[in-house]
């Protein structure tokens, strides 16, 4: 992990990629895009990187997938609802497993496009936006506090794509104390809510 | 509507995480379609890995791929912000089903070729997951009772529609529940409406002796008539 913002400077970084996404939402603005591009390209070719570890093609191919999404969507992202790594970190998880599913790691019929899908939700909470940030703080403050463990097992969950059982093999370890470990790590984040009224 | 029964911290994370088989993300997000609950809490998990994500060592990135991506931009679709919102037209008879389940029912559970498992239970097999995994749709006459019954693998159930209870509870719309190969249970469905669930029975453990083989293909089948 690498670390080496200050809490300003973060802010800053996620208010210049805001303005970014609105310029090219509104004017397809190339260079703003190319702002995006040098940030997210490099973390896009990583995220896949880890996964499939060696798959230079693969990587690059997830790398224009994502990138090419953000240029037609820009217009869909909503900044109330995530910041854009957020959105960005969504479309890449969604792009990966649906080139894993191509390639014919996944046999199954089920296409994933329909999962994970944004739910319309019209109703526009004046506090989303709040909320969202309070949580990334919460998340940035806490994430190095959590044991070497901790971040380890989420590590391997959210960027090597493992599943709980192949993490507990890679790792040598029953498959309860992944669970725990990871219960555990969520819990010391603080991030989430229970039973909210629908 | 009320949702009592949720996914555990874990499993939910890791369907944010995308590690999940796609099998059982497709019941989880049935569940969530339905529970407000567990959508603020994918949101605040995706953001997680978009910290993880952010925080990853950057990896070198070619200058042939930047210029690849940049000589595609002018044939791409052209969509500019709008500040109107485009209205989602979904079709009155399609609104029980679940999004994430229209690639496999197109407008209603009628629709679907469900065969007789008992004289109150119907099934539709859906399709399977990569890992050996089936995914169904059940369907229980009202006040209709399942035979006492364990299964070889996890199974992952969403409420689709009326609500069943077993000896641990009662399960209404929306509810998820997971039930391991060592519950036995005999779920029926309460007294007032049919009720139609979304389940995912993990393929079982697969035994590699030469005898086991054989008794397999017995050992898989997760509901016997009642
Ligand atoms: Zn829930």
């Amino acid at each position: 992990m690498v670390s080496s913002l200050t809490e300003e400077e973060q802010i800053a970084l996620q208010h210049k990629m805001r303005q970014c996404m609105q310029k090219v939402a509104q004017h397809r603005d190339k260079e703003a895009f190319g702002v995006l591009f040098d940030h997210f390209a490099p973390l896009l070719r990583s995220f896949s990187l880890a996964r499939e570890p060696g798959a230079s093609l693969m990587a690059d191919e997830l790398t224009q997938v994502v990138l090419l999404k953000v240029w037609e969507k820009a217009h869909t992202y909503n900044s109330d609802k995530a910041s854009v790594s957020t959105w960005i970190y969504t479309l890449a998880r969604n792009s990966r497993i649906d080139l894993l599913r191509r390639s014919g790691r996944y046999t199954t019929e089920i296409d994933p496009e329909y999962l994970w899908q944004e739910t319309e939700d019209e109703s526009t909470d004046p506090f989303l936006d709040v909320q969202q940030k309070r949580a990334e703080k919460s998340i940035a403050d806490a994430f190095e506090h959590l044991s070497i463990d901790q971040r380890q097992v989420l590590t391997k969950v959210y960027l090597e794509g493992k599943t709980h059982q192949e993490s507990a093999e890679e790792l040598a370890l029953p498959l309860g104390t992944i669970k725990s470990r990871i219960r555990l790590a969520l819990k010391k984040l603080q991030i989430l809510v229970r039973n909210q009224p629908c | 509507m009320l949702i009592h029964h949720h996914p555990t911290d874990e499993l939910l994370s890791a369907y944010c995480a995308g590690s999940l088989p796609l099998s059982q993300a497709l019941c989880l997000s049935a569940h969530i379609e339905m529970c407000k609950t567990c959508q603020t809490n994918s949101q605040r998990l995706s953001q997680l890995g978009a910290y993880i994500f952010n925080h990853t060592k950057p990896a070198t990135v070619n200058n042939d791929l930047k210029e690849k991506i940049f000589s595609q931009l002018d044939q791409r679709p052209y969509h500019l912000k709008t500040t109107e919102r485009k209205s989602m037209a979904a079709g009155h008879a399609s609104a029980e089903v679940p999004k994430c389940l229209k690639q496999f029912v197109a407008s209603n559970y009628d629709e679907l070729n469900w065969h007789r498992v008992s004289f109150a239970i119907r099934q539709a097999n859906i399709c399977t997951g990569g890992n050996g995994a089936q995914v169904s749709l059940m369907r229980i006459k009202a006040g209709g009772k399942a035979g006492l019954h364990t299964h070889m693998g996890n199974e992952f159930t969403t409420v689709l529609k009326g609500a069943f209870s077993d000896e641990s509870g009662l399960f209404q719309q929306g509810d998820f529940v997971v039930r391991d190969s060592q519950h036995k249970h005999r779920p029926a469905a309460t007294k007032d409406s049919e009720c139609i669930c979304l389940t995912v029975l993990e393929a079982p453990i697969q035994f590699t002796g030469y005898f086991t083989r054989w008794l397999n293909p017995l050992l898989r089948r997760g509901y016997p008539s009642a």
